[in-house]
């Protein structure tokens, strides 16, 4: 390319000036070989075509008309605007979970891909959304984004890759070698940490836009959230030493807050849940507490009696003991998920063993058991509703039970598993969309099932992770949700199912709480031991159904302390903000 | 500016037809068509078919599309038509049933696709349009009179070009400039499409007519265009660069800052580490925020058009 600046010229522009003079040579070459020529039609609708999408102002979104089928909501207009026209496109999207941050950063870079001031652009988000960003990019915004798989696909002009993968060799280098126009980074809390190796990688990275996105930006520490902003824009807290002093009391307590407002406003925006025209459906949450049938019983008190020995036997050893525990939670979901695992045990252990007596006393309870108390119940509900809903279990056995359960009563069913391939997770989701009535699903997390259309909900057992309990309810309560959303727990009374409603629902109110700092307060709890674990102790350690009780509650305050404090951390920010 | 359905599917239809696209059916919501040989090369993305059919030979079989370009009314015509064929058929289908319409695969398949204003495909197009369209060299076609009289006419050679002026900061602002200078006398035609107006213009050469001779070497008319269009950018409003350059030197001003006190690093090692950070921290803001203006060509050539007097 032929590229100069026009010294020579007596009209001087206050700003450089770089003319691209490639035409000249490309006309005198072909004048010399007489053509080949263009099109005279062509040319003119190329003009049009430039006509058409130029850019007539600096400040006007452009992205809107291009976008056909998305209808961003005015607080995700609103965040585009003030990224593109006042913060110069380098902001961090902290708009608390299921606010539409990835819309709001999908908006942006079209809008400065429109505009031509972008063309390289590297996304860096966790591993199990880089298929989904880049889904969401190619069907929203028409952006053709590529996945990293191999080392060329760096090549590409818009890559979304995992942070791991792009920090190491042999990628490293080579991304360092790069220029981005625009780089893109999900879940940014995760660096905040000066030290670590991500930090110093995403420090390195040349870059000119950058947009940093995060639903949990600050709770957790002050000098955090100087890191962060650092990582963005150096100095726009001042100096380290000048920003403890100014702006920092305590590790948590920020002082100088309306100071520390103006700063952060001019670096970050955070959308609020139930603020402006965002308004959320209602959560209704309906207990459904069920008498186990005799044989039932007598299983389940069969396997306790069992995982107790084990666990006295093997002298308080935890990690061999969380398989056992799985047993006991299996049995209030269906005899067949039991079956699965008594099997795959007694393969495990010697024939001699006294242990394969024990396992097959427990199989023979388990074809004693005729009927499950929870599936009919479930049935009676989902013929109440009529309408569509998702059930959700842990377990892979309980999920074909159900299926041929559920066909036999006349329902349509589909399932739904973490293992099924994208294009047959789609297919269900079609289905159930269309046809089916019921969609069974064993997994909530990872790549997202979005199914707004449905309103009913119903747990078929609860997993001991509050954040997996989130993401099942999530899938269903989102932006775009029309109705409340009713949500079924069937729990089986006098088990240990029924001490885990009771922590998340009474103790926590993890059910109503509309989160978006579950996993704050989870975080804090989990500092040094995780809560499943905590769980599976306090059941195998514990005589009594009364004793169980006690520890649970116990538990439950400390959570409920962590989660005001938290509230009240994150109600002094809101203050600060508004 | 946006773009309706009209005007999208304007834009296709000359596409389409300067390249010699088969047009098999049309209404005014959609088109479906048999590319062209050329059209498919540019639209389909195959190039590996294609250097297959120049290697051996073969007979080029083309894809077909529907482009919709109005899909709502689009879909509504089709069920109308559909409905419209099954009552047709009913007397038929009494004695052999209804056959269901069956998706047609394999090469004779017809892919459909929307076509709007962001769509990927009107881009295509344009850039297509951009190539294909892109050095002219064009005769303006005199009346059928001229042929008939005695006297050869003069005709002009102009160079005519369609600059694209990028004005960009952190932000951008666009501007088409298509400007013309006649080679012999060195007049220039602003804008030029004013002079064309109502020209046919032809790569062919007329009869009867002769070509004056050109007294400004390309390059010299070259730099004179150019030189007149810095002049109109000189005229411009700079508010929005001295507004960027305020930013950029506020900006600066930050990071200089925060980077003072660091720089007084006693290690060594960890002083060149931070040296180099801040160089790069400093040189993105630039990248990022200084104002300049960038011209590029959309479109160049000859034109030779009959002298005016």
């Amino acid at each position: 390319m032929n590229t100069s600046n026009t010294s020579e010229n007596p009209h001087t522009l206050p700003v450089p000036l770089h003319i691209d003079r490639s035409w000249l040579d490309q006309l005198n070459n072909r004048l010399e070989k007489g053509g080949p020529w263009g099109d005279w039609g062509l040319a003119q609708l190329a003009i049009r075509g430039e006509e058409a999408r130029l850019v007539t102002s600096f400040d006007e979104l452009q992205c809107l008309k291009h976008l056909q089928g998305l209808s961003p909501l005015p607080h995700q207009l609103d965040t585009t605007r003030k990224v593109l026209f006042e913060m110069s496109g380098r902001a961090i999207l902290a708009d608390e979970v299921g606010l539409g941050k990835t819309i709001e950063a999908g908006m942006i870079l079209k809008e400065y891909m429109i505009r031509g001031l972008v063309s390289k652009v590297l996304i860096l988000v966790p591993a199990s959304l880089v298929l989904q960003w880049v889904r969401e990019l190619n069907s929203k915004f028409g952006i053709p984004a590529i996945a990293q798989k191999k080392a060329y696909t760096w090549h590409s002009d818009i890559v979304v890759a995992s942070i791991d993968t792009a920090k190491r060799d042999p990628h490293k280098d080579f991304l360092l070698s790069q220029e981005y126009d625009m780089l893109i980074i999900d879940e940014a809390h995760k660096l905040k940490n000066k030290k670590t190796t991500n930090y110093q990688f995403i420090q390195k990275l040349r870059k000119k836009y950058c947009l940093l996105l995060t639903a949990t930006p600050v709770q957790n520490d002050m000098t955090e959230l100087f890191n962060l902003i650092t990582l963005l824009k150096p100095g726009q807290l001042g100096r380290q030493g000048d920003f403890a002093t100014n702006f920092v009391v305590g590790k948590r307590q920020p002082k100088n807050q309306e100071q520390l407002k103006d700063e952060l406003a001019k670096v970050m925006i955070r959308n609020r849940r139930g603020e402006g025209p965002v308004q959320f459906t209602k959560r209704h949450v309906t207990n459904v507490s069920l008498q186990l049938s005799p044989e039932e019983q007598a299983l389940y008190d069969g396997v306790t009696a069992f995982v107790k020995d084990e666990y006295r036997a093997s002298g308080g050893n935890l990690s061999s003991m969380l398989s056992l525990v799985t047993l006991q939670r299996e049995v209030c979901s269906s005899r067949d998920a039991v079956f699965l695992t008594l099997v795959n045990l007694s393969k495990k252990i010697p024939d001699e063993s006294p242990l394969t007596a024990k396992v097959w006393e427990l199989v023979n309870a388990i074809r004693a058991i005729k009927a499950n108390t929870k599936a009919e119940k479930t049935i009676e509900l989902i013929r109440q509703m009529n309408e569509k809903v998702i059930v959700f279990t842990e377990y892979r056995a309980t999920q074909e039970y159900l299926l041929q359960y559920f066909q036999k009563h006349g329902l349509i069913c589909v399932p739904y598993r973490g293992g099924m391939n994208r294009g047959k997770k789609d297919w269900m989701m079609d289905l159930f969309r269309g046809r089916a009535q019921v969609m069974i699903a064993t997994e909530a997390g990872g790549e997202g099932i979005n199914l707004q259309f449905c309103h009913h909900m119903i747990n078929f057992d609860l997993p001991w992770n509050p954040m997996r309990v989130e993401q099942r309810i999530g899938r269903v309560h989102r932006l775009g949700q029309q109705n409340d959303v009713k949500i079924y727990n069937l729990s089986t009374s006098g088990t240990i199912e029924e001490h885990i409603l009771h922590l998340l629902h009474e103790k926590i109110n993890m059910f109503e709480m509309v989160i978006g700092g579950l996993d704050v307060i989870l975080e804090r709890f989990e500092k040094q031991e995780s809560l499943e674990k905590r769980l599976v102790k306090m059941f195998l350690e514990s005589d009594s159904n009364e004793e169980i009780r006690q520890k649970v509650n116990s538990l439950g305050q400390t959570l409920d302390q962590i989660k005001q404090q938290v509230d009240y951390e994150s109600e002094t920010m809101k203050e600060e903000e508004a | 500016m946006s773009m309706s359905p009209q005007e999208v599917q304007e834009h296709m239809m000359t596409y389409l037809e300067s390249t010699e696209c088969q047009i098999i059916e049309k209404s005014p919501y959609h088109v479906t068509v048999k590319l062209s040989p050329q059209a498919d090369r540019q639209l389909t993305g195959r190039p590996y078919y294609w250097g297959f059919v120049d290697r051996t030979g073969a007979e080029p079989e083309t894809l077909s599309f529907t482009f919709v370009f109005d899909p709502e009314r689009y879909d509504q015509h089709e069920q109308e038509k559909t409905a419209a064929a099954r009552q047709q058929d009913h007397l038929l289908s009494r004695y052999y049933g209804t056959a269901p319409l069956l998706p047609q695969l394999g090469p004779g398949r017809i892919q459909r696709e929307d076509v709007t204003y962001g769509s990927a495909r009107l881009q295509q197009i344009w850039n297509a349009a951009r190539q294909e369209g892109f050095c002219l060299y064009l005769f303006e076609q005199p009346p059928s009179l001229q042929r008939e009289t005695l006297f050869s006419a003069p005709y002009e050679p102009w160079l005519g070009v369609c600059f694209k002026a990028e004005m960009a900061c952190d932000m951008k602002k666009e501007e088409l400039h298509f400007i013309g200078i006649s080679l012999v006398s060195g007049q220039i035609a602003s804008p030029f499409p004013d002079r064309l107006k109502g020209l046919t213009l032809s790569p062919r050469l007329p009869e009867n007519v002769h070509i004056q001779p050109a007294t400004l070497s390309l390059d010299a008319a070259a730099g004179l265009l150019e030189s007149y269009l810095t002049g109109k950018l000189a005229e411009m409003d700079y508010g929005w660069a001295e507004q960027a350059k305020e930013r950029l030197k506020e900006e600066l001003a930050v990071i200089d800052i925060y980077y003072e006190d660091l720089l007084k690093e006693p290690d060594e090692e960890k002083l060149a580490a931070i040296r180099e950070q801040f160089a790069s921290r400093r040189s993105e803001t630039t990248w990022q925020y200084e104002p300049k203006v960038h011209l590029s060509a959309i479109t160049c050539g000859l034109f030779h058009l009959r002298s005016k007097g």
